[in-house]
């Protein structure tokens, strides 16, 4: 009883402050709902998760140019297919915030979406999929194209964070820091088909050409397992460095790079030998993020220790700029960006 | 001015924060596999290195004034030295650390089990979009919320017995000043931390923002314990509590009997006093303690304990005595106030 009166008093305070909350939006004074910052025609889009704010960064000058306030401790961000938005997740708002992908003004927010950490499109566009890093769950939704309707919630401990999905856009793949596994999710049903160990603080996942391997950067150790996931094996291990995290197509059909954010490196794998062929030193504290300029040319990364974004000249493997921007940065993004076509085509 | 000094301070903090956890902590989570706590180490390390540049400030600031205007003269400091112990377990984010691993995780799944339930959070800052979104008024917004509950909290102590026991080690001081604010129950502490984040998963408080309101709340009630001769004057001392208003509430029989009376419980703000009439605006300055650290006629002086170990092991005695005389039908009491 006592809870259900919590309950009651909690839902009505909501939709007081829900009513509230409409009727003053429409109220002219609100005219500067947002931050505002001089619409750019191209922004490198920064999310800052320590706190709560996107930096954008001329792509041309490569001058900050304005700051975006998000909601409660973004972490990831994503494009829609359809290239007409960035999403923001926004994982203790509970919500989603949609910004412009070239200039990073705020355009909408989709609320309800629960912890979203991490988030992803299916290949077939069909579902978007976050997970709750915190509340340990991986949430399943259909797109339409702009909305999206919830179709399985999947209870999965312990801390889900990254993902990849298979080409057929029948399988998800989900590691799960805190117990060191990787599962696997069939998207149609929602059903956990299986999880495997496969070591210390598994984080970002990449497949591999036809889907044969899928790669999983392992946090809390200094390389990259390679697990034939058909048999949930691992096959083999690519050192790479201390804290290997995350993935970036290179997108010459051959390499990936991977950050490495205890050794504060960035190597170089090669998916069809699966080997390390070149580090990247040098970098500021805490590599994370990457994303490639459209000319392949220059790889951005955000280092999540120093409060930089770097910029990396591909052809003679140096950083040759640091960005100041603000606590944590996290997730990065431009338009005006090489695909991240993975080679199964994700 | 202000913009740019808080600007440099806080690239100053973000550089002790990279040096400090590149060099030293992130190679021995990573040594002790609990990288899975490396993002979350990283973002502590700067309200810790803010707690140390918090009490190098305090001391700069506020010894200078206790020497120049003391409400009270000691002969010795000695009893003193207990608190710049809690003070630094508290302000090294010692506790912080223990709440984490402790109920953290319980408050995970209490969010969780509320959103699987849709229980939905207030977030007040989202009540007035493009207005109390905005960070600063949010966080005023939050200030004012967690202040006005930090008052019930207060009065709570006062009012049921074993609680009043963990408080009393924050009361048992008789020599206030800037290192006192800490001197409190690790029990009581952590209770506070559960209720205050109770309170911020409810109406929404981001977590980041969390931090920062402890930081200033705790900054301001240092001050508040100083042994400082200081008012704000009339206008001011009614919109913050000052080192005057809030000695009246530590002093023996005028601020406070253990569970029976008390008064300016006003944690940031005098407003909820003001408004709930538990104010005092009486200045003179009063011995502070509680009633039976005093002899009395065929009663000894209470002993409280004098180190860290010993005020929190006569706590529990004294909860222990408190629940075992409840049990037996009988009333035990400290302060010189009955059992509730």
């Amino acid at each position: 009883m006592r809870n259900f009166r919590l309950f009651t008093m909690v839902r009505r305070a909501r939709l007081c402050s829900g009513r509230v909350a409409k009727a003053l939006a429409a109220l002219p004074v609100l005219a500067f709902a947002f931050a505002a910052t001089p619409a750019a025609a191209h922004n490198v889009i920064v999310l800052n998760s320590g706190e709560a704010t996107l930096s954008l960064i001329d792509l041309a000058t490569r001058q900050v140019v304005g700051t975006v306030p998000t909601g409660k401790e973004p972490h990831h961000l994503m494009v829609t297919p359809d290239n007409t938005s960035l999403i923001v997740a926004d994982s203790v708002s509970n919500n989603l915030l949609f910004v412009d992908p070239k200039s990073g003004q705020p355009q909408r927010r989709v609320e309800g979406i629960e912890d979203p950490y991490q988030l992803g499109f299916s290949p077939d566009r069909k579902w978007f999929v976050t997970a709750g890093l915190r509340l340990d769950r991986v949430d399943i939704y259909r797109y339409d194209g702009r909305d999206v309707t919830l179709s399985t919630r999947l209870p999965l401990a312990v801390m889900p964070s990254h993902m990849a999905f298979t080409r057929d856009s029948k399988t998800v793949f989900v590691t799960l820091q805190v117990s060191g596994e990787l599962a696997a999710i069939d998207l149609a049903t929602g059903a956990l088909r299986w999880k495997m160990k496969v070591g210390a603080v598994p984080a970002g996942l990449w497949m591999t050409p036809n889907d044969q391997y899928v790669l999983v950067g392992m946090t809390g150790a200094d390389y990259v397992a390679v697990v034939d996931w058909r048999n949930q094996k691992i096959v083999k291990t690519i050192f790479t460095g201390k804290g290997a995290h995350n993935f970036r197509s290179l997108n010459d059909g051959r390499h990936v790079a991977v950050s490495n954010r205890v050794a504060s490196t960035i190597s170089i794998v090669d998916e069809t030998t699966l080997t390390n062929v070149g580090d990247i030193t040098g970098l500021m504290p805490g590599p994370d993020d990457m994303e490639l300029s459209a000319d392949n040319r220059y790889l951005w990364v955000t280092f999540r220790f120093a409060r930089h974004v770097g910029v990396i000249d591909l052809t003679t493997r140096k950083l040759v700029q640091t960005i100041p921007v603000g606590r944590s940065p996290h997730g990065i993004y431009f338009f005006d960006r090489a695909p991240v076509t993975a080679p199964n085509g994700t | 001015m202000l913009h740019s000094v808080l600007s440099n301070l806080d690239a100053l903090v973000s550089a002790i924060q990279t040096a400090l956890y590149v060099d030293v902590i992130q190679p021995l989570l990573f040594k002790f596999g609990m990288m899975d706590y490396d993002e979350d180490t990283y973002d502590a390390l700067y309200w810790v290195i803010i707690g140390v540049f918090e009490v190098i400030a305090m001391y700069a600031v506020l010894r200078p004034l206790e020497a120049l205007r003391p409400a009270e003269r000691w002969t010795d400091r000695k009893a003193v030295r207990a608190d710049v112990i809690y003070t630094w377990v508290t302000k090294l984010g010692i506790l912080n650390l223990l709440f984490f691993f402790a109920l953290q995780p319980w408050f995970d799944h209490l969010q969780g089990w509320l959103h699987l339930h849709g229980i939905a959070t207030l977030d007040l800052d989202r009540l007035w979009p493009g207005v109390t979104t905005q960070p600063l008024v949010a966080f005023a917004l939050y200030v004012v919320v967690l202040d006005f509950a930090g008052y019930w909290y207060h009065r709570g102590q006062h009012r049921f017995g074993v609680w009043w026991e963990l408080h009393a080690v924050h009361h048992s001081q008789r020599q206030m000043s800037l290192w006192c604010d800490d001197r409190n129950h690790v029990l009581d502490d952590l209770l506070q931390m559960a209720f205050f984040a109770v309170i911020a998963l409810g109406v929404g408080v981001a977590p980041s923002q969390f931090v920062m309101l402890v930081a200033v709340s705790n900054l301001m009630q240092s001050v508040q314990h100083a042994n400082i001769r200081l008012d704000y004057g009339r206008v001011l001392e009614r919109l913050i509590v000052s080192p005057a208003f809030h000695r009246r509430h530590h002093a023996v029989g005028y601020g406070h009997e253990g569970t029976v009376y008390g008064c300016n419980f006003g944690v940031i703000f005098p407003w909820w006093d003001m408004m709930f009439r538990s104010a005092s605006w009486d200045r003179t300055i009063e011995p502070t303690g509680i009633r039976d650290q005093i002899a009395s006629a065929g009663q000894p002086a209470r002993d409280y304990g004098d180190g860290f170990v010993g005020q929190h092991w006569l706590a529990l005695q004294r909860i222990a005595k408190r629940l075992c005389a409840r049990r037996d039908g009988g009333g035990a009491s400290s302060g010189g106030a009955p059992a509730v």
